[in-house]
């Protein structure tokens, strides 16, 4: 289940031990990972895996190079220090390199829970059992996939830093078909305590829509008020994080140039609708993460604020250029809900769309943050505040920007998968208006 | 196209390349060589001795090499190595599997006992026991050839290549510029409880460069990435390839992109080079042929496809030009091997995927044929990315044939457009769950005007139906202007898994395709204007290999 901290402190000591170069950083992660699949209602592969990753970089002045082993006897570690070491000395100089971090002080993981860690095979299987059965019951076909991690991950340094993290996770999904009449439903859970773990309502829920779904008919596409489910929303906003830097924006590259005028600071502007609230915290009880990020302390950050942009990500060269504090990438992602009911979206809406998840999301054109990607598992009619009957899936072509500029009303936040990145993140349900549904898709 | 110059059985040369390894990996390679067959045999007898009826063993290193430039200064030198193996059991019709990076002989009988009791937990529940065919015996050993070893080049000689490339780039006037070249060499060690023991080497290697312009005033910018693609081979691939003048022709033509009219949405005839056609086949006709997605398998992440065993032989897929074909036996194929990860030879299992524009049969792993009644089993398109995967159905290179007339060059095609645009590099793309809507950018669009180049578009996709696209295909390239395309990291499993994979294409000419503005699709409003006559910045002469001296 993981190495100790005292394991970790003996390794990651050993392999600072052997190194010569004027600084270095090592990072080990030990994972102990159960991994069951299934797919018509049968399980087909699966795995219980463990592994180890030993990363080491080190630098002589500006010169650096870094390698990853995965073997921790004494031959491997001293070969490795040899040649990352000869590699840093033929590096050119890299005017940017920072030198290692000095020790510092970090918030308290809430990331491990001794129950999920003593998850067995046998416990995994017999969780389960009912919802493939459910499924069976119901005369539809299902294919899902529960992971179960444990893990720890350690950073230390020449300076004598020293951080070392545990986590665990369950993430589970499953997907209904129903042959006749082509119909699908997908639901998901990602809990990090195995008491929050319970498998039998999202296979229901699955199971439900699948059979909702049946004889979807085409719907035409156009600018639509969509209420979009949390898997769709934490895809969408999770997208607007991969355009948030300090540097890209400096230096002319990001989509932020397109929304201020030349010379402008997108930072403190309402770039975004009112109801747009974005944080990100690791100790939150929901979605906890990891309290660094190579090494740069994660606190609670306030990204944008009631639609004003309020802080962007900066790395540690660029933030000594400017003259201000680096901020490191967010380990979770936290949106602000009204906390109606998904009932209550669908209520406000007279003529729209019920979108479940999405899939294969892709940037069309970074100028404007623009991403393609398609409806899937699960797409309804919204009639006079009622979910009518099933429609075709649609691709859809919209931004981010536009989707936290367009939000009507949102609901109660929850943790669920995405198709994109597994980062946690608690996110609510959104009524969106004028969402670019661009074609229609056969997908069913 | 298909030289099947293998290296099985022999020894001496399967290994040459080791003597030059880097660390004590490879001492510890060369080691569980000697060490392999007694591991295996200890391991499928314990699986046995437990109740497999089927059961493999598998070592896997993985060595990779990558540097990275940013600008004129070297800000990544990363090598990286991952040892480890796996026990996979078939037992009362339930597969099992564990793996570890530990090798020894206590860990191995846990990782059997742990897989047998996965498989044992199905029992009493499943619904369908999982059956597969017997396969031969393989023995021997396979080694991908190249011609020069790119862990034994020196570092100083790998990053003044990359510098090279954003020197030129910056030279002629990118504001920003980004070079790379990733390298890997798998080493694969199979046991079965059929009799196999193969071992196995091969090397692959991915250069490229992005190079971006910046109008700070107007608050834009456009890149345009290389069009090399990874191969299976060394070093010679990146020291054959005149990036230099690629950069700069980069850096012209994004210049232009950023100064052209935006493209009027609509329906278009486009010519796509195989720079960007490798692409599509690999979404459009790779991923919704294989069988274990059409079967269900990968329903809840990759999803199914429209392509259903009842559809063999009789969906007309495309237009009668159009053939295309599957194997992992081509010339620095990145699915190019010896036996495949379930220990199916791949010799002599190459099939046509679309022959003469019909459907024409499935990509296969053990176990999958029979699901369908198709006789002679796997097709040899099993293959796990790393020691701790479940070996999965994944691609071989599937590649577009030339057309029947080999005299026929991109301009030809271009000849026969009115009003169209000439599609060069790959960018975006986006493709349903079943594979029917498609949506793919590129790196370049040319207009096309009366039969020849004339400036060019941006802001431009295109949109449409797999099979649709494919019937809408009315000309083909001849033999020498095909390329192989590919990518290094195709996605698919849960747990993910990715696998390198070659496409070769000719360019091809698509009648009335669906375009769309991207940025009207953004929401702007957009005033499409006639493009600026101007020289073109295209070499679409075709060839062996993209050319853009």
């Amino acid at each position: 289940m993981g190495l100790t901290k005292s394991q970790s402190e003996s390794l990651s000591q050993r392999v600072l031990d052997l190194v010569e170069a004027d600084g270095a950083n090592v990072r080990i992660t030990d994972s102990e990972d159960l991994q069951l699949r299934y797919a018509n209602n049968d399980i087909t592969s699966n795995g219980l895996v463990d592994r180890i990753k030993i990363d080491l970089s080190v630098s002589y002045g500006k010169r650096s190079a870094s390698i990853q082993v995965n073997q921790t006897d004494e031959e491997t570690l001293k070969a490795a220090v040899k040649k990352v070491q000869a590699m840093a000395k033929l590096a050119p100089e890299d005017p940017e390199h920072m030198p290692e971090l000095e020790p510092t002080e970090y918030l308290e993981p809430k990331t491990f829970s001794e129950a999920t860690a003593a998850l067995t095979p046998e416990e995994g299987l017999a969780r389960i059992r009912p919802v493939i059965e459910a499924a069976r019951t119901a005369g539809v076909d299902s294919a899902g996939y529960l992971e179960r991690s444990v893990s720890s991950a350690t950073l230390a340094n020449s300076k004598g830093l020293f951080v070392y993290q545990t986590s665990t996770g369950v993430d589970y999904s499953l997907t209904a078909r129903a042959a006749e009449g082509r119909g699908s439903g997908w639901a998901s859970t990602q809990v990090t305590d195995l008491g929050d773990l319970d498998l039998e309502p999202v296979g229901a829920r699955a199971i439900e829509k699948a059979l909702a779904s049946k004889n979807a008919v085409e719907r035409a596409p156009g600018r639509t008020t969509v209420v979009l489910e949390p898997a769709a929303v934490r895809d969408l906003v999770s997208l607007l994080f991969w355009g948030l830097g300090r540097r890209d924006f400096d230096e002319g590259r990001s989509f932020l140039n397109g929304l201020v005028e030349e010379g402008e600071a997108p930072v403190g502007k309402a770039l975004f609708g009112e109801k747009a609230t974005l944080y990100s915290d690791p100790q939150d009880p929901a979605v906890p993460c990891g309290v660094h990020h190579n090494g740069l302390p994660r606190e609670k950050t306030s990204w944008v604020d009631k639609g004003v942009l309020k802080n962007l990500e900066v790395g540690r060269f660029w933030a000594q250029e400017k003259g201000i504090s680096p901020r490191p990438f967010p380990g979770n992602i936290i949106m602000a809900g009204e906390g109606k009911s998904i009932d209550e979206l669908i209520a406000q809406v007279e003529d729209g769309v019920l979108i479940t998840r999405l899939w294969y999301l892709r940037m069309v054109q970074p100028q404007s943050l623009l991403y393609t990607g398609l409806t899937r598992d699960g797409t309804f009619a919204i009639e006079n505040g009622k979910v009518g009957g099933p429609v075709k899936n649609f691709r859809f072509n919209d931004s981010p920007v536009n989707i936290l500029r367009n939000i009507i009303a949102s609901g109660k936040q929850a943790r669920v998968m995405g198709s994109e990145g597994s980062m946690p993140m608690y996110v609510p349900p959104l009524l969106v208006s004028d969402f670019n549904l661009s074609s229609v898709s056969d997908a069913s | 196209m298909h030289r099947r110059d293998w290296i099985k059985g022999t020894s001496a040369a399967g290994l040459a390349l080791i003597t030059n390894r880097w660390s004590a990996t490879a001492a510890e390679a060369a080691g569980l060589s000697d060490r392999f067959a007694g591991l295996a045999e200890m391991a499928l007898n314990k699986a046995q001795s437990l109740g497999a009826s089927f059961a493999d063993f598998h070592l896997m290193q993985t060595d990779k090499e990558s540097l990275f430039v940013r600008e004129e200064m070297v800000q990544g030198v990363n090598a990286g190595s991952s040892l480890g193996c796996s026990v996979r059991v078939l037992v009362n019709g339930a597969w099992g599997f564990a793996a570890s990076e530990e090798i020894s002989e206590a860990k191995i009988t846990s990782l059997v006992e742990a897989a047998v009791a996965t498989a044992k937990g199905q029992a009493g529940w499943r619904s369908q026991p999982i059956e597969i065919e017997k396969l031969p015996a393989n023995v021997g050993k396979w080694e991908l050839p190249i011609e020069v070893d790119p862990f034994t080049v020196s570092l100083e000689e790998k990053v003044e290549r990359l510098l090279g490339i954003n020197r030129s780039a910056l030279g002629a006037g990118a504001n920003y510029c980004y070079s790379h070249v990733s390298m890997v060499r798998e080493r694969k060690w199979l046991a079965n409880t059929f009799g196999s023991r193969t071992e196995q080497s091969r090397v692959r290697i991915h250069p490229g460069f992005s190079i971006t312009v910046v109008d700070q005033k107007k608050g834009e910018f456009a890149s345009r990435a290389s069009m090399l693609p990874p191969r299976g081979a060394g070093y010679e691939h990146l020291r054959d390839w005149d990036a230099v003048a690629e950069a700069a022709l980069a850096v012209e033509q994004a210049r232009e992109k950023m100064a052209a009219p935006s493209v009027k949405p609509g329906k278009m005839d486009l010519v796509i080079a195989p720079s960007n056609l490798w692409l599509t086949v690999h979404e459009t006709v790779g991923h919704p042929t294989e069988l274990d997605r059409s079967l269900g398998y990968e329903a809840n992440y990759a999803g199914t496809s429209f392509c259903t065993p009842d559809k063999l032989d009789t969906l007309r897929y495309g237009s009668e030009i159009v053939n295309i074909f599957a194997d992992r036996t081509a010339d620095n194929g990145l699915a190019t091997i010896g036996w495949d990860d379930d220990g199916v030879a791949t010799a002599g299992k190459e099939f046509p995927i679309i022959k003469d524009g019909i459907f024409s049969n499935f990509q296969m792993a053990i176990g999958q044929a029979e699901l369908i009644g198709r006789e002679g089993g796997s097709n040899g398109c099993s293959y796990a990315d790393s020691f701790d995967s479940f070996p999965i159905q994944r691609m071989p290179n599937i590649s577009l044939q030339p057309g029947k007339d080999d005299a026929v060059t991109t301009q030809d095609l271009i000849a026969g457009v009115e009003d169209g645009i000439y599609v060069d590099g790959n960018g975006s793309w986006s493709i349903d769950q079943q594979r029917y809507n498609f949506q793919f950018t590129g790196q370049v669009f040319h207009r096309i005007k009366n039969g020849k180049l004339d400036g060019m578009y941006r802001d431009v996709a295109y949109q449409g139906n797999s099979v649709d696209f494919w019937n809408a295909c009315d000309g083909l390239g001849g033999r020498d202007t095909y390329e192989l395309g590919g990518a290094f990291n195709c996605g698919k499993g849960q747990p993910g898994q990715v696998a390198p994979v070659s496409h070769g294409a000719v360019p091809g000419r698509f009648r009335q395709i669906n375009i769309l503005n991207t940025a009207e699709e953004s929401g702007k409003k957009v005033a499409s204007l006639d493009p600026v006559q101007s020289p073109s910045t295209c070499d679409c002469s075709g060839g062996g290999k993209t050319s853009w001296a």
